[in-house]
């Protein structure tokens, strides 16, 4: 068995060698580097899905969170808004009832008032009929006659009326 | 069970013997076809027989079938290794292969640029056949780098990706660039041009070849010590080359594992550095956008003109 020279050219050799590298270059590419950066790329694009649908999710509760929030702001100024006319509605009851006892009271004492009037009236009256029959009663003591009662009754009727009159 | 994915098929088992069985046939042949053994002999790869072919003669040596057999193993190699691949990784060897993938990939790309990037698994095939070629010699095979036909087929292929990137921006660029900086050292730039593929074969096969050669004369010589030293011993025991073990397999580590590890990476380095600085990437993005510049204004004037009409 012959082997070459140490040092020898060989053209076919060089061909086959260069063809040799070329065909394990289209062999890595096809077999080694393809299927891995498929499998990268496609593990790419799934953590890329994961974000997106994070960012979405965050968006989604941050929506929701403000919403709530507003809610919340609106309710509060509602639990104010009632809590005012509640107030506004009890003050204004209140002042409604002060009004009424005030009228009920204005009233009582205007009766009272007229009563006392009333009875003042009928005491003068009542002391009038006293004041004529007493005097009716002396100047029959002091005429010592019986006097015409009628007559006298008219005079002293009139007297008590001069003395009532000018007494007011 | 998750061990279940982890355990080897029986296509994962028929792939590691694919990758295992060029190595032993290679063996195989060099066992079948040693001639005995004559002391020092350095000569190039052993010729198994020769077609004949216009030009001149082929001749399949050991150097190209141990080479197409480190072809065989690095493709069942690939096949083993992106079986099984998932999106989402639970084996160590799809974290392995994606780890190479990305390693090649960042290197091509700092190394070359972004523009550069489908040259990945050129990188990958030229440092994966290159330091298996080289480190097939520790298994007794004669190493298919330490032919120069082996080598310099590489190095024409990268040469002419040289100059197919120098060419992208026309021959009249590429011709100007020889004659720079000045006319008259336009014969020097053509002869630096020629030397850039033959300088990458002669000294990835020079530094594999050397390796060789010191080894089989240091074993010579450990020999010829051994029996120097000790050749007063009796019988056969006197004819044992004691030195011989142990220094050799030192010697090994440098020769086949490290340097051969180191060329490969060189020769990879260089091909990277030429193709991507023999490219004038400044003028081809100009001579781009020119291109781009014109065509829009032809489209422009053509749809002026349709609407005129």
């Amino acid at each position: 068995m012959q082997s070459l020279d140490i040092i020898s050219v060989n053209l076919w050799q060089i061909v086959i060698s260069l063809v040799n590298l070329l065909l394990l270059f289209l062999i890595l590419k096809k077999f080694l580097f393809k299927p891995v950066k498929k499998v990268l790329e496609q593990r790419q694009s799934q953590l890329d899905a994961q974000y997106a649908s994070a960012d979405r999710a965050e968006a989604l509760a941050d929506e929701h969170r403000k919403e709530w929030e507003e809610k919340l702001s609106t309710a509060n100024a509602e639990a104010d808004a009632i809590l005012q006319s509640a107030a506004e509605n009890a003050k204004y009851r209140g002042e409604k009832l002060i009004a009424e006892a005030q009228d009920r009271a204005d009233g009582i004492i205007r009766a009272a008032q007229t009563e006392a009037e009333l009875e003042r009236k009928k005491a003068a009256d009542g002391i009038k009929r006293e004041i004529v029959e007493v005097s009716g009663a002396l100047t029959e003591k002091m005429l010592e006659r019986e006097i015409n009662t009628e007559d006298h009754r008219a005079l002293i009727d009139s007297f008590i009326e001069e003395i009532g009159d000018g007494n007011e | 069970m998750r061990s279940k994915s982890r355990r080897l098929t029986a296509v994962d088992i028929l792939l590691i013997i694919l990758m295992i069985l060029p190595f032993a046939i290679g063996i195989l042949l060099k066992v079948l076809t040693a001639p005995p053994s004559e002391g020092i002999s350095i000569t190039g790869a052993r010729v198994y027989f020769t077609i004949p072919m216009p030009i001149q003669d082929l001749p399949i040596t050991e150097a190209q079938v141990n080479s197409v057999l480190v072809l065989i193993s690095i493709f069942a190699l690939c096949l083993f290794m992106t079986r099984g691949l998932k999106v989402k990784a639970d084996s160590k060897r799809q974290h392995a292969v994606e780890w190479i993938v990305e390693k090649v990939e960042g290197l091509v790309k700092d190394s070359m640029g972004d523009y550069f990037a489908g040259f990945a698994p050129f990188i990958a095939a030229i440092i994966a056949l290159s330091a298996l070629s080289s480190l097939s010699s520790l298994l007794g095979l004669y190493p298919p780098t330490s032919d120069l036909n082996v080598v310099a087929g590489w190095a024409v292929l990268v040469f002419a990706l040289i100059t197919y990137y120098k060419f992208k921006c026309g021959p009249l660029g590429y011709l100007k660039g020889l004659a720079e900086p000045v006319a008259f050292l336009t014969p020097m730039n053509i002869i630096s041009e020629v030397a850039t593929p033959v300088s990458m074969a002669f000294r990835h096969y020079g530094n594999v070849l050397s390796g060789t050669v010191v080894a089989a004369l240091v074993a010579a010589g450990l020999q010829g010590l051994s029996a120097m030293v000790f050749g007063w011993l009796p019988g056969a025991l006197g004819d044992f080359p004691f030195l011989q073990i142990g220094i050799p397999a030192v010697l090994s580590i440098y020769f086949d594992v490290f340097s051969g590890c180191l060329q490969a990476y060189i020769f990879a380095m260089l091909t990277m550095m030429y193709v991507s600085g023999g490219f004038p990437a400044e003028d081809y993005e100009k001579r781009k956008e020119k291109k781009q510049a014109r065509k829009n204004k032809q489209n422009n004037i053509h749809k002026e003109n349709l609407e005129v009409n």
